[in-house]
């Protein structure tokens, strides 16, 4: 590789020499520095990412530690608002599965929907159950907590009376807690201590390189959002007939909360927040979309998309089958916006989209 | 004339030399190749984890074996590359190569790549190539007799199928986003702006133009530079520049390195002699007594069985201008030419099943069937579309739609224009024929 990289650098060098001689560049323009934008990547948004994650979910654990002493439905209460901050943090951090949160899977561990209720009480029941199982996977995390704490149509009195009955519950309640501090800790760990480093120096575009994986997630993320989030409840799978309980955060009713604030990460993450993002990247490329710069074309979708979601009336629950259109509608600009990222983007900067390995051409 | 003082320079006779080291160093990197694929997983991602494969048109029938069926094909294929090097029971181990590599290209079209198109054809070449004659556990064993002269044909074949890659992957890049827009390159060239010393230039609108034109120039002109004796040893400097600094900036695997080797074909006999003795030397490979200077017939049947053969490989390049519509847009007639490295095409699919009873549609998660591999590839080209809509068509059959209509929304960007619809998204595309004597009518033109 080394003596390669010497071969062509010289090879290049004599080309260039050659042809400047003859042709001066009237104003050099520096050339785009991917280490700046991976850098605010990682210091302004994926890392405070996570550490306000970890925060809320610390607040959440100490607020049911209260509850667990206490009794009380004030106390509960607040757990219930913990919760939901801590739910709506996690949508901070969901896109980020490479590097350590790939290792420990956050995606699968912290969010799979709709949650496996039976199995959940299975545990409960039995007071024995191996969260790390493959088994437990749709039986722990964001949606098992949300089934237990917004119940089924049961009143507040009727959840805390459930929970002081039951030993065992509040058992499985905290065991579920520890599980994710356990593993969001490995992860901000990881990040501090030597990922950060690797994750700002790998400055490809390659299969594995930090802007591939940046590209490749934001494109799952949003594939996600189309179909977990919105599509499969709206019932794009299922010959229009709408499956409300596949809904997102169905029992606490704030799918669409949730939805916006994956929009909005994704956005946070394309355009680098206040700093250098993938839109300056594309700009700096002058990147062309049909006359248009690809930027204003993306961001108008990203608004489009997003004022289509927060038209839509009511728990997302209901709007699927009451108000289908406007789900409809919300859909449609987010595949538009699927295909800019997906298609566009990554073409226009040469990553490959792929989490596979090939002999190229 | 002409025609007859080039049959005669065929048949005279030259030093089998070539041929030898050719045998060894082809079977050689065939082995490496072939280990770095299963080390690599590849075997498992590409022929057992899908859930669907996409065939070739005419060669539908070819089918992939189970898991443990398809290693123990690799595993073939590596006896086979052996028995290339060594020389033992080398017919055999050239028709077993070339049967097998070539069955597992033909499983999948999403695997295409003109290197292995490459591979089977020269493993299709060594078949009939007495490659076996000197220096091997064939001549040994068997007849202890050893070969040193062949007509020069057997060598000049190996040439020209060299010649015709360089030559074609230049002609294929005469096209006006290659040469006036300076496109791939101007979009693939500045993602190595990082790149140490050279980076600062990567970005630069005149380099990519550069590259272009040189990249142009080159694959048109090498091949006539390494036939000439005099200028055979600096075409092969630039031969290795060139593939290194290919092989730097794109993800092309072992292609580079096999082109390097197998290149030395164009050096004159003497070196392959030294090297053939140097290996002889290593081996300690006995004097042979027995030898034979016969010359293999090189008569008309052979000669024509020549001219059929490279005959079609110059025409299939230009089997596209059968078709109407741009080239790049449709692919229809783009495989088997020698694009390179070409384009920057990229594109979304969406599939849509219709129930005609209800008349109701579901999405189809392209996840939940293809790789991503095969996603991709599938976004791109009508073909395999058609391929996927079939299979979902089935699928949904047996999941109790009544005659399933499968249409798809897809978005196409090529050289870094905007994305645009790529085909008509009302038509049943379980419906159309794949026939390559048909046009894709339902590709909207670009």
């Amino acid at each position: 590789m080394k003596f390669k990289l010497l071969v062509t650098s010289v090879f290049l060098l004599l080309l260039s020499c050659g042809k400047k001689n003859k042709n001066p560049e009237p104003e050099p323009v520096a050339a785009f520095d991917k280490q700046a934008m991976l850098t605010n990547m990682a210091d302004n948004i994926i890392l405070p990412n996570y550490n306000a994650f970890k925060i809320s979910l610390d607040s959440l654990i100490s607020a049911y530690n209260v509850f667990q002493s206490s009794n009380a439905i004030t106390d509960f209460q607040r757990v219930k608002q913990q919760f939901q901050t801590a739910y709506l943090h996690y949508q901070k951090i969901d896109l980020f599965e490479f590097g350590p949160a790939e290792t420990v899977i956050v995606r699968m561990n912290f969010n799979v929907f709709p949650t496996d209720s039976a199995q959940i009480k299975t545990n409960i029941a039995s007071n024995s159950y191996d969260l790390e199982a493959a088994l437990n996977l749709d039986a722990k995390g964001f949606p098992a907590l949300e089934y237990l704490f917004f119940g089924n149509n049961r009143t507040e009195n009727s959840v805390v009376a459930g929970f002081n009955s039951s030993p065992n519950q509040k058992a499985y309640v905290s065991a579920v807690l520890n599980n994710m501090f356990t593993k969001i800790n490995v992860i901000i760990n990881s990040w501090n201590s030597s990922y950060r480093t690797a994750f700002i120096n790998s400055l490809g575009t390659d299969v594995g390189s930090s802007i591939g994986f940046l590209i490749n997630q934001m494109n799952y993320e949003l594939d996600y959002l189309k179909n977990a989030k919105i599509g499969t409840p709206l019932g794009k799978k299922t010959l229009g007939i709408a499956i409300p309980d596949k809904c997102e955060a169905y029992y606490s009713g704030q799918s669409i909360e949730y939805a916006l604030q994956t929009l909005t990460l994704i956005q946070q993450t394309y355009s680098g927040g206040n700093g250098v993002g993938f839109d300056d990247y594309l700009d700096h490329l002058k990147a062309d979309y049909n006359g248009v710069p690809l930027t204003t074309q993306i961001n108008n979708q990203f608004n489009a998309a997003r004022n289509k979601l927060t038209a839509i009336t009511g728990p997302l629950s209901t709007a699927v089958v009451t108000n289908a259109s406007q789900v409809d509608a919300a859909y449609l600009e987010i595949v538009k916006l699927l295909v800019l990222l997906k298609t566009d983007v990554p073409s226009r900067l040469g990553v490959i989209i792929t989490y596979q390995d090939g002999d190229g051409d | 004339m002409a025609i007859k003082s080039l049959h005669t320079y065929l048949r005279q006779p030259v030093n089998i030399a070539p041929l030898v080291i050719f045998r060894i160093a082809f079977g050689a990197l065939m082995f490496l190749s072939i280990s770095r694929f299963i080390l690599k997983g590849w075997v498992y991602n590409m022929y057992i984890l899908p859930k669907m494969f996409f065939p070739y048109y005419g060669f539908e029938w070819v089918k992939p074996f189970g898991g443990v069926g398809m290693y123990i094909v690799f595993a073939l294929l590596l006896i086979a590359s052996i028995g290339i090097i060594l020389g033992s029971f080398y017919r055999i181990s050239a028709i077993l190569f070339f049967v097998l590599f070539t069955y597992v290209e033909l499983i999948d079209k999403t695997n295409y790549l003109n290197h292995y198109y490459f591979v089977s054809i020269i493993s299709f070449i060594l078949i009939y190539l007495p490659a076996n004659t000197n220096f091997s556990i064939d001549n040994k064993l068997l007849k202890n007799t050893e070969v040193t002269l062949v007509p020069r044909l057997f060598i000049f074949v190996l040439q020209l199928q060299m010649f015709i890659v360089y030559f074609f992957a230049g002609v294929a890049k005469l096209n006006y986003d290659w040469l006036f827009e300076a496109q791939p390159l101007k979009i693939w060239l500045p993602a190595f702006s990082h790149l140490p010393v050279i980076g600062g230039l990567m970005e630069k609108e005149w380099l990519a133009f550069l590259f272009c034109w040189i990249g142009c120039i080159y694959d048109l002109l090498i091949g006539f530079f390494l036939f000439n004796k005099r200028t055979v040893n600096i075409a092969y400097f630039f031969v290795v520049i060139f593939h290194l600094a290919t092989s730097l900036f794109f993800n092309i695997g072992m292609f580079p390195y096999i082109m390097i080797t197998i290149t030395i074909i164009f050096f004159r006999e003497d070196f392959h002699i030294k090297i053939l003795n140097i290996l002889k030397r290593l081996c300690k490979h006995s004097r042979i007594e027995n030898k034979s200077t016969t010359l293999f017939n090189c008569g008309k049947p052979v000669i024509i069985a020549c001219v059929i053969f490279f005959a079609i490989q110059f025409l299939l390049p230009f089997r596209y201008l059968l078709y109407p519509g741009k080239l790049f847009w449709t692919e229809q007639g783009y495989r088997f030419s020698w694009r390179v490295m070409l384009m920057e095409k990229a594109g979304t699919a969406f599939f849509f099943v219709k129930d005609k009873t209800s008349e109701r549609e579901i999405e189809i998660d392209n996840k939940h069937y293809l790789t991503y591999m095969q996603e991709k590839m599938m976004a791109t080209q009508p073909d395999m579309m058609i391929d996927y809509a079939k299979f979902l068509k089935k699928e949904y059959e047996h999941k109790g739609f009544t005659d399933p209509i499968v249409r798809a929304q897809s978005y196409v960007t090529i050289n870094g224009s905007g994305s645009r619809q790529f085909i008509d998204d009302t038509v049943d595309l379980s419906k159309q024929s794949n026939s390559i004597f048909k046009s894709k009518t339902w590709v909207k033109s670009y």
